[in-house]
């Protein structure tokens, strides 16, 4: 599961041979929202992305507020079907089929943390963290759950139900269930959004702590230079085409990006500029 | 607050179409028989008819009314019980517990008020064709008019209302008080359930002392059953959590995911269940119960060495209608209730799939946790029907249990199997259309 011995056998019709190896890979993939509808314009939230991340990788995606961030990881993550192009995980390829499909094609590859977590309510810590394995029906194996908790620090808090427990224990807790299937790669979407700084640089350290010590491949949205700044290299997404790319990247360094990436998008795409996310506001209404 | 109340109501209306369907049907039953009391009240009825009118009002109308009064509370429970996120963002803003009661119980009084003044006309008719039903069985004088006046206008209001307002009080109460206190809630619970049970178990036991009363010596023992139903309900989550510890390991090993998903949610949530349990038991309860002391009744007919006179056939299909309005009411109730219940899960369903549960194992999950629902409303409604129906099968026949066998228990335990399961896993399956990201998303 944190496998320091020995690498991670590779998946069905995985291409072990060609270094690096690849952990993900999209070609052409389109995504575009509210075609059915006559009275509404359809958005297309993602325009063709094409990329490749290399095993042991962390990446992170920015851009501006709907730019197509979260429909990028969603779609990469079989959580949503892409309109069109190809979803490869770790030398497999996502097939667009039932949601039963995609859900046992993630389960053997694939975790996703979160901004609001998304743990069980009724579940405590404990039964949180294995619920992957045991909807999978593998076996649990206890000293390894306790292993996994202890990583994130949370060994000692097995029984605590998530209502007991702060929004960064909660996250660590979602870090620990997207871990412990052992997938390839690991989708985080704005992981640290809901956090504090403190709990922030917690939860970013463990997400480069299972690609340098587990050679996971991390692929993380966030708005926080600062958070992008842990990655190996950054993309920048602008109206659901890949507009740029840095590595090595420093916060001040992915900030000046940002800036001019908020120019040149005020410039360029003014038809598409002040979009609404709907699952962004609170509809909580009254 | 109150006008906060309004402006909800008038902006999400689906969110009370079940608090106000239940409002509604449960105001119509109480409204048609006590629409009876008003006809036998009103001048130039004759003294037979009167009285046979006003027996049946206060016999059947009076544990139909005890039957609504539960039912619709639930159903209210229920719907508030759905809010505590709204209600925890409310009190973040920095809405008080008493303006947030005051909001809750505004809502569940104008929904309470409008379900019955919906439930006048039909509440008419009904009363109407009660009556010619007791004409026809010649109980009642032809000649006698059908009457809707204050008793049945006030009865079903009040009744409906007290209900709906007082179950939303003691739900929001709840959810206004932090999480450290909860013990005064359970100790209401718990003594209103002893109270309920108690008192039950004395009306069952009159019904050992009335052999020689009429058809009304039903009465005693059949408010008994429902008061008991009523108490087991209360318990309920006890008997719920019981049972998870004796199968769970079960459920958990054969089960799988589901089984796991069933297990561990349902322990956490057996309390909420009770909402859902009440109708269950309700339903049962009172179905096996009447519908076995009419075959004891036609059991006594038969000893005494009656032949069933045209009348008594009469007045047997008349309890057989009034018995089935009343179990339809409960059966609707049922499937109310457990609907709205379980198409506010979609979040939870949401959540189970992005932790990698396929849509069939969260349905086999709710179709788990809907048999371990009904095996436990059976059992309760069972009990609190035997103990209604061994004393009046004593103080009418020479034996303890009725002859007519388990076809008819049988046949209700299959139609309350059934409109649990089949509600149950229509709902959540109509739930599981919405993409899971898009349910956890919403309620954000
Ligand atoms: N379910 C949906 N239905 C319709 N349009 C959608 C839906 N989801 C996303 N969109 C639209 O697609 C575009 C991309 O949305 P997306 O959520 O991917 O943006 P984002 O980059 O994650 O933004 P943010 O930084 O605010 O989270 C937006 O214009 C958004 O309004
Ligand atoms: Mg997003």
């Amino acid at each position: 599961m944190f496998g320091r011995n020995g690498r991670r056998g590779t998946a069905a019709g995985a291409v072990d041979g060609g270094a690096p190896h690849e952990a993900l890979r999209l070609v052409k993939v389109t995504k575009v929202y509210g075609t059915g509808g006559a009275e509404e314009a359809a958005v297309t939230a993602l325009d063709g992305v094409t990329l490749s991340l290399p095993a042991g990788s962390f990446t992170a995606v920015m851009g501006p507020s709907g730019s197509g961030k979260s429909t990028l990881l969603q779609c990469a993550a079989g959580l949503d079907r892409p309109d069109s192009g190809v979803v490869m995980v770790d030398g497999a390829e996502m097939t667009g089929g039932s949601e039963t499909e995609l859900t046992k094609f993630r389960r053997e590859r694939i975790g996703f943390v979160f901004q609001q977590y998304n743990l069980l309510p009724t579940l405590n810590v404990a039964q949180n963290t294995v619920l992957p394995l045991k909807l999978a029906g593998r076996r649990v194996d206890r000293a390894r759950v306790r292993e996994v908790l202890a990583r994130v620090g949370l060994a000692d808090r097995m029984r605590h139900r998530p209502d007991q427990l702060s929004g960064g224990q909660r996250q660590r807790v979602a870090i620990a269930r997207a871990l412990v299937a052992a997938p390839s790669v690991v989708f985080a979407d704005e992981p640290t959004g809901a956090l504090d700084t403190r709990s922030a640089r917690d939860v970013l350290g463990l997400l480069q702590e299972t690609v340098r010590v587990d050679g996971r491949t991390v692929v993380m949205v966030t708005h926080d230079p600062v958070a992008a700044s842990y990655a190996d290299s950054v993309l920048f997404l602008a109206d659901g085409r890949l507009v740029g790319q840095l590595n090595a990247p420093t916060a001040d360094a992915v900030a000046e990006r940002m800036t001019h990436l908020g120019d040149m998008y005020e410039a360029e795409g003014p038809h598409r500029a002040p979009h609404h996310d709907p699952r962004n506001s609170a509809p909580m209404g009254v | 607050m109150f006008s906060l109340a309004m402006r909800s109501i008038r902006q999400r209306p689906g969110r009370f179409a079940a608090t106000l369907l239940s409002a509604f049907l449960g105001a119509t039953i109480i409204m048609m028989f006590n629409s009876l009391l008003d006809t036998a009240g009103a001048d130039g009825v004759d003294d037979v008819s009167s009285e046979s009118l006003s027996t049946a009002a206060m016999v059947v109308g009076g544990y139909g009314s005890l039957l609504v009064f539960f039912a619709v509370a639930s159903t209210l429970t229920v719907a508030v019980r759905q809010r505590t996120t709204e209600i925890d963002l409310l009190r973040s803003t920095g809405a008080t517990p008493a303006q947030i009661t005051r909001m809750i119980v505004g809502e569940a009084a104008v929904v309470g008020l409008v379900g019955s003044l919906l439930a006048i006309v039909p509440g008419m008719l009904g009363g109407r064709i009660l009556l010619d039903m007791f004409q026809d069985s010649g109980q009642v004088a032809d000649d006698v008019d059908h009457a809707f006046g204050t008793i049945a206008l006030m009865s079903g209001i009040d009744i409906t209302l007290l209900a709906s307002v007082g179950a939303a009080f003691l739900a929001v109460r709840r959810a206004t008080r932090a999480r450290e206190q909860r013990a005064p809630r359970r100790r209401l619970r718990t003594w209103g359930g002893y109270a309920a049970l108690g008192l039950g178990a004395a009306l069952c036991v009159t019904g050992f002392a009335m052999g020689d009363a009429g058809p009304e010596a039903m009465a005693p023992p059949a408010y008994g059953a429902i008061l008991l139903s009523v108490g087991f309900a209360a318990f309920s989550p006890a008997l719920l959590g019981g049972l998870l510890r004796l199968t769970g390991g079960l459920l958990t090993a054969f089960g799988g995911g589901s089984g796991y998903l069933t297990v561990h949610g349902l322990r956490q949530r057996a309390a909420q269940l009770s909402g859902v349990l009440m109708p269950m038991v309700l339903f049962v309860g009172i179905s096996v119960a009447t519908l076995y002391m009419q075959s004891v009744e036609n059991d006594h007919i038969e000893a005494a060495g009656l032949t069933q006179s045209v009348d008594d056939k009469n007045l047997e299909t008349l309890n057989f209608v009034v018995v089935g309005i009343i179990a339809v009411f409960a059966c609707v109730m049922l499937i109310n209730t457990l609907y709205a219940a379980t198409s506010y899960r979609s979040r939870e369903f949401g959540q189970q799939r992005l932790a990698g549960a396929t849509p069939g194992q969260v349905l086999a999950g709710v179709g788990l946790e809907g048999l371990l629902l009904t095996l436990t409303g059976v059992f309760f409604g069972t009990l609190a029907a035997v103990a209604g129906v061994v004393p009046f099968t004593v103080a009418r026949t020479d034996d303890v249990l009725p002859s007519a066998g388990y076809g008819i228990w049988l046949a209700v335990v299959g139609v309350a199997a059934a409109a649990t399961m089949a509600t149950a896993l229509g709902t959540a399956r109509r739930v599981l259309r919405t993409p899971a990201v898009e349910t956890v998303a919403l309620a954000a």
